[in-house]
């Protein structure tokens, strides 16, 4: 039990409750300061200087305390003890304080001396104190490093989660901004004539990029230096870099320019008035190497996919004539196996008008698939409009395309894959009626249909050997007549083998796609491949497939003698279900 | 040609749209054309021609289809023709160059045969300042991965009508948060009010090409949650593994002449394949909404040999047999909104 009374013996036990006892006992006094004094942790005692009264005092503070509060002394009255802290925190009786006392961080608890206090007896507070600065500045050091850690190995996964330049270089001054100085500038020379830059603010949604053309960097010759002759980058940089045209507001405060090594691309990383740290320098560093190996890394890329969508262009489907008010209607889809590489071994071309006025087409499949079989496929067509030039009868152009394939298979014989084709290939000539005859020949290739005016679909009785495999391969030829509005299709056999339907394991197969066809009688040459390459890949469902070609070849319809709603047939309505379904209500 | 009787340019937008879906009926492509560009000579904007008449006939091409008075190759057609008419629009009125205020790439999802709403929202896109790259119908995930690389566009936006496509979206969500990229959603496959678009994963939903363009001005930005959790996704992949064995082993179960009519089996074999198929797509972003809405309908519009609505109620009771070890599976088909929708009942 203690109370103000006994614990620090100011008032002896036999005297009568509220008598005033300035001074304690001497041997008692000693003790309580000896103990007290020995203690690291600092103790300041405070309650009220006689029993029952308001006036409060210091009863006793140590040599800790009087070190951490100077100016704090035993007797003293708290009023006049020389900090806010204290003097407000024993004031309201609050639980403890914090309090910055000559740079130093206090954290004081206090502790109410209440256990068994008799009635009448008053209440000591003792306030227990410690220097918390080496402690925070730690956790906070270590806060720091942690933070550092988080930023360089998020920015490691967003800088290389696309490879794309442009988007790599605004990416890099973005997760900069706000982390490592609140506006941050990277500069980027790709070896070609300009620079390229990206700016980021914090708190602004999109960062802002830009090129520089090298007249402009000739007012900045040490950047010039850093940038393009790789030399060391030069302190007075800053100066010119606060100049250069890509600033939302001219920087004034200090700047930090740090380099971006790279192997194929060099950069610079400008941080504008980052925090007075002696860690950013290290940190940016840090950070400036992840961006360089993202931007050199982005830089080979683009090479790589230049090089890349040359090839693809050259073999990618020429796009059809856009002449729907000529002599023939055109429409094609296609639908390689390999989606991400865009070319297959599928190939169709529709040619403009030769001068008899017939319209040159082909669609063919050469053995194979994936870039391979695109690069094969290219030949097939280049041989083709070689042998145009001197043949346009389609029978005979596939005999001599069957025999320049066979002389080029010779001559390449480091080839050991077989490199045959077939192909639907023919021409389309208006008739005076306002339909179309074609002329068709065929050398190993699923045969056309005809989608005739009432929805009769017809095969195309051709056949023939295929292209590129044997010396005295034959083939046919045949001749169709479309009248106005009616479609010839001819597809490549990804289509009816496309395995799938309700089981997974069923072709789509020649019967399926009849009647398909049945439903599109006089349906734009477009129309109809659409309609096609949307349910096949409602058969497949998402599995894979073979290369998929269509061309369709339409006779012009006639057109209508009055704009009024026609009397369309209405065909069973078969809506397919997954339709986003209407509120009814 | 412009018919005798109109004397003065169409401002009218609600006679335009009749006009529009007129030429559309008549699959009248140069009227259609025609009645679009001399609109644009008449003093009404780009937008206007393309979301107003355009967008609004297409929906109304759209609900005649629905409710059956229209074929699929008539939408078809019809469609085609709206392609036409944007394709002119856009030639006819040129946007004005890039105003560097981004680089945006619109895309179908995979199995998204419906380009329009997309192309719309591209030309729009495109008049508000943006560079827009259109990546047309059905995108695979890997084509969107590569362009990502190629492009490094700060958005994407992926269209979509219809919800059983959306578990599809997963691929493509995976590639652009791969590469830090905001995706917007838009179209109807999302949920009426967009509900299903932060369970696929995108970043925004917009209903239309204004609301987008709008949406987009903001700071439209990646965020870093709104994944789908794992069990959803494990249970939807196993709905797509099993999806032949059960559409068989529902048709058995349904039709005692089952194997009888081979057409009849194929239509009913469709039907149920789609069952399966927003099943899934409702365990993917987890509302039993999704599957209640599409029940609903199938209530409503009979197909000849197709899934009868009496036949509703014992298909999802066989379904919460068959996937017994998929819990989340089984609850969203004992949920109250889909038993409800078997009974014809609810919130229509």
């Amino acid at each position: 039990m203690l109370t103000a009374a006994d614990s620090l013996g100011h008032v002896d036990s036999t005297m009568p409750a509220g008598a005033p006892s300035p001074t304690p006992p001497r041997g008692m006094r000693s003790l309580h300061s000896r103990v007290l004094a020995g203690l690291s942790e600092a103790v300041v005692v405070t309650g009220p200087a006689r029993p029952g009264g308001a006036y409060t005092i210091v009863h006793a503070a140590n040599t800790a305390a009087e070190r951490l509060l100077p100016g704090i002394t035993a007797g003293l009255a708290v009023e006049r003890v020389p900090h806010d802290a204290f003097r407000s925190a024993v004031a309201q009786q609050l639980p403890g304080f914090e309090a910055e006392v000559a740079g130093r961080v206090l954290v004081a608890r206090a502790e109410r001396l209440d256990d068994d206090v008799p009635p009448g007896a008053d209440l000591l507070t003792c306030w227990y104190l410690r220097d918390v600065t080496d402690e925070r500045r730690g956790s906070a050091s270590l806060q720091r490093a942690q933070a550092r850690a988080g930023f360089l190995a998020e920015s490691g996964r967003a800088l290389h989660g696309v490879l794309n330049l442009e988007r790599t270089l605004r990416t890099a001054a973005s997760l900069a901004a706000g982390f490592l100085a609140p506006t941050v500038l990277v500069l980027l020379a790709d070896g070609s004539d300009a620079v390229r830059w990206a700016r980021a603010d914090a708190g602004r949604p999109r960062p802002h990029a830009g090129e520089m053309t090298r007249v402009e960097l000739r007012a900045a010759p040490r950047l010039h230096e850093a940038l393009v002759e790789e030399a060391p980058v030069d302190p007075w940089v800053s100066l010119e870099l606060a100049e250069l045209p890509v600033w939302n507001e001219r920087p004034t405060g200090r700047i930090v320019v740090v380099p971006v090594p790279g192997t194929v691309v060099r950069g610079v990383l400008v941080l504008v008035e980052p925090a007075d740290d002696e860690d950013v320098v290290p940190l940016a560093e840090e950070y400036a190497t992840r961006v360089g190996t993202a931007l050199s890394a982005a830089a080979l890329f683009r090479e790589q996919a230049h090089l890349g969508h040359v090839l693809q262009a050259s073999l990618e489907p020429p796009p059809l004539p856009d002449d729907t008010r000529g002599a023939v209607v055109v429409g094609s889809a296609y639908r390689p196996a390999r989606e991400s590489l865009r070319v297959g071994g599928d190939f169709y071309e529709v040619l403009p008008r030769t001068a008899v006025g017939r319209t040159p087409f082909l669609l063919g499949d050469v053995c194979g698939k994936g870039i391979e079989a695109a690069v094969l496929s290219g030949r097939v067509r280049q041989s083709l409009h070689a042998l145009r030039l001197v043949e346009q009868d389609p029978t005979t152009l596939l005999g001599l395309l069957n025999a320049a394939l066979l002389d080029a298979a010779d001559l390449d014989a480091a080839v050991t894959m077989p490199r045959f084709a077939t192909m639907v290939l023919g021409d389309a000539e208006p008739l005076p009626d306002g339909g179309l005859r074609l002329r068709l020949a065929t050398g190993g290739h699923p045969p056309p249909f005809v989608v005739r005016a009432d929805g009769t679909v017809e095969e195309v009785d051709v056949v023939g050997s295929l292209v590129g495999a044997l010396r005295d391969a034959e083939f046919s030829g045949t001749e169709v007549l479309l009248a106005p509005g009616e479609t010839c299709l001819i597809y490549s056999d990804g289509v009816t083998e496309a395995r799938g339907g309700p089981g997974g394991r069923d072709f789509y197969g020649e019967e399926r796609l009849a009647a398909a066809l049945s439903g599109c009688a006089g349906a734009p040459a477009q129309v109809v491949c659409e309609r096609v390459v949307q349910l096949l890949s409602d058969w497949l469902a998402g599995r894979d497939h073979d290369d998929v070609a269509l061309l369709a070849l339409q006779a012009p319809p006639r057109p209508r003698p009055d704009r009024s709603r026609p009397d369309r047939p209405s065909p069973r309505p078969r809506p397919r279900p997954g339709h986003p379904p209407r509120e009814a209500s | 040609m412009t018919a005798p009787h109109h004397a003065g340019p169409r401002t009218d937008l609600a006679a335009l749209r009749e006009d529009f879906l007129d030429r559309l009926a008549a699959s009248d492509e140069e009227g259609a054309i025609t009645l679009a560009l001399e609109a644009l000579d008449g003093g009404l904007d780009v937008e206007t021609v393309l979301l107003d008449v355009v967008a609004e006939a297409q929906r109304e091409v759209g609900e005649r289809w629905a409710a059956g008075t229209w074929t699929v190759v008539q939408e078809h057609v019809a469609t085609h023709i709206s392609e036409r008419v944007v394709a002119a629009v856009a030639r006819h009125r040129p946007a004005d160059p890039p105003s560097g205020i981004g680089r945006i790439a619109v895309a179908c999802l995979d199995g998204e045969w419906h380009a329009l709403p997309a192309r719309l929202l591209a030309e729009v896109l495109g008049r508000h300042g943006w560079e827009v790259t259109f990546l047309g119908s059905s995108v695979p995930a890997a084509q969107l991965a590569v362009h990502l690389h190629e492009t490094g566009p700060d958005v994407v936006a992926i269209s979509s009508s219809l919800p059983s496509r959306l578990p599809a979206a997963r691929r493509m969500v995976e590639a652009c948060r791969a590469s830090g990229t905001p995706i917007l959603a838009g179209g109807a496959a999302f949920g009426p009010e967009g509900e299903w678009a932060g369970a696929v994963g995108a970043d925004g939903w917009a209903p239309d090409a204004r609301a987008a363009a709008a949406l987009l001005a903001g700071s439209f930005g990646a965020e870093d949650d709104g994944r789908v959790d794992d069990t959803s996704r494990e249970e939807q992949a196993l709905l797509h593994t099993r999806r032949a064995e059960l559409v068989a082993g529902l048709g058995r179960r349904l039709r005692a002449d089952h194997g009888h009519d081979p057409l009849t089996d194929e239509q009913l074999a469709d039907d149920l394949g789609h069952l399966v198929d927003f099943l899934a797509a409702a365990v993917y972003v987890d509302d039993p909404g999704l599957l209640a809405r599409f029940l609903r309908w199938v209530g409503t519009v009979a197909v000849p040999g197709g899934l009868a609505p009496a036949e509703i109620r014992p298909a999802i009771d066989d379904l919460a047999d068959r996937l017994g070890d998929s819990p989340r599976t089984v609850a969203l088909l004992r949920s109250d909104p889909v038993q409800e929708a078997c009974s014809g009942e609810g919130a229509a």
